[in-house]
């Protein structure tokens, strides 16, 4: 991906970034669809479901 | 003192990130670092922040220690990087306190002794490779050899548990306050390597040939090259 900005970026920059991974621009394309509030509850619980995860499989504590 | 974590409310059910509880691990994603007054107010003394994206939003840890800790890192992480943050430790320091007027002027300073926050912030790469490095060193059964030759870094911390065998061998009688004795060094050794304190150096022995030095000639120091 291009070098991330510190300033929150928009939807549509990451479906035009061509170096963001598919599996994001899907994600980011059905959460769209969805209440935004809902989805973004969503986004925080699997991002730390996604950090447990790193912590488990890197033995990280 | 500069250390601490500004953070807001904290949700449920995770793990909470209590930067003044040593050895525990901020993962996020390094967005901005930089010099300023702690908490940004003008009164506090200079500091030095980051700020990280984590999985519970955005966290601001302050230190004067974080400037190093990014600048001397081995991975030198960069914005945009996954990072972990981790305080590893005190150290007793003198700063000078400054009192100010309303209008920022010094109006009086005196010395203190205090204690400066270590930190380690480096890539997550990195934590998982002292992860691993840790295990080697607490694996009972690993055969040093062959531990030393797949994890050469670690061969200054083998010698380093040789020499405790020996003084335990020497010093302590009963078998029992011997293991647990080894038990405890190597445990502490491990737990300094997983957490990501420095690893101990090899000291070469007086008379082994070290490389000839630089010549004289000497370029304009780098920026980050130290002082001392």
């Amino acid at each position: 991906m291009k070098p991330v900005p510190t300033s929150a970026i928009e939807g549509e920059e990451i479906l035009d970034d061509p170096t963001a991974s598919d599996w994001l621009k899907g994600a980011l394309r059905s959460a769209l669809e969805r209440d935004p509030v809902d989805a973004l509850n969503d986004a925080l619980l699997l991002a730390g479901a996604l950090e447990e995860r790193l912590r488990a499989v890197l033995d990280l504590s | 003192m500069a250390n601490s974590d500004d953070s807001g409310s904290s949700p449920p059910r995770r793990r909470d990130f209590d930067p003044r509880r040593s050895g525990q691990l901020l993962i996020g994603r390094l967005t901005e670092h930089g010099a300023a007054n702690y908490q940004f107010r003008a009164k506090e003394d200079a500091s030095y922040y980051v700020k990280l994206l984590t999985s519970r939003g955005e966290r601001i840890l302050w230190g004067k220690d974080i400037e190093r800790a990014i600048q001397d890192g081995e991975t030198k992480p960069k914005v945009g990087d996954l990072v972990g943050a981790r305080r590893v430790r005190r150290e007793a320091v003198t700063i000078t306190h400054r009192q100010r007027d309303g209008e920022g002027r010094i109006v009086s300073q005196e010395e203190r002794h205090a204690h400066r926050t270590r930190w380690v912030v480096e890539k997550v790469s990195f934590f998982a490779e002292r992860a691993r490095l840790a295990r080697r060193l607490r694996d009972e059964q690993a055969d040093v050899h062959e531990a030393v030759r797949a994890a050469p870094e670690l061969k200054s911390t083998f010698l380093s548990v040789r020499a405790a065998e020996d003084f335990a061998a020497k010093r302590i009688a009963d078998p029992l306050d011997r293991q647990r004795f080894l038990e405890l060094v190597k445990g502490a050794m491990a737990g300094s390597i997983h957490k990501g304190e420095p690893l101990p150096s090899v000291r070469l022995k007086d008379g082994v040939k070290r490389p000839e030095p630089a010549p004289a000639t000497r370029s304009a120091p780098k920026r980050e090259d130290p002082t001392r």
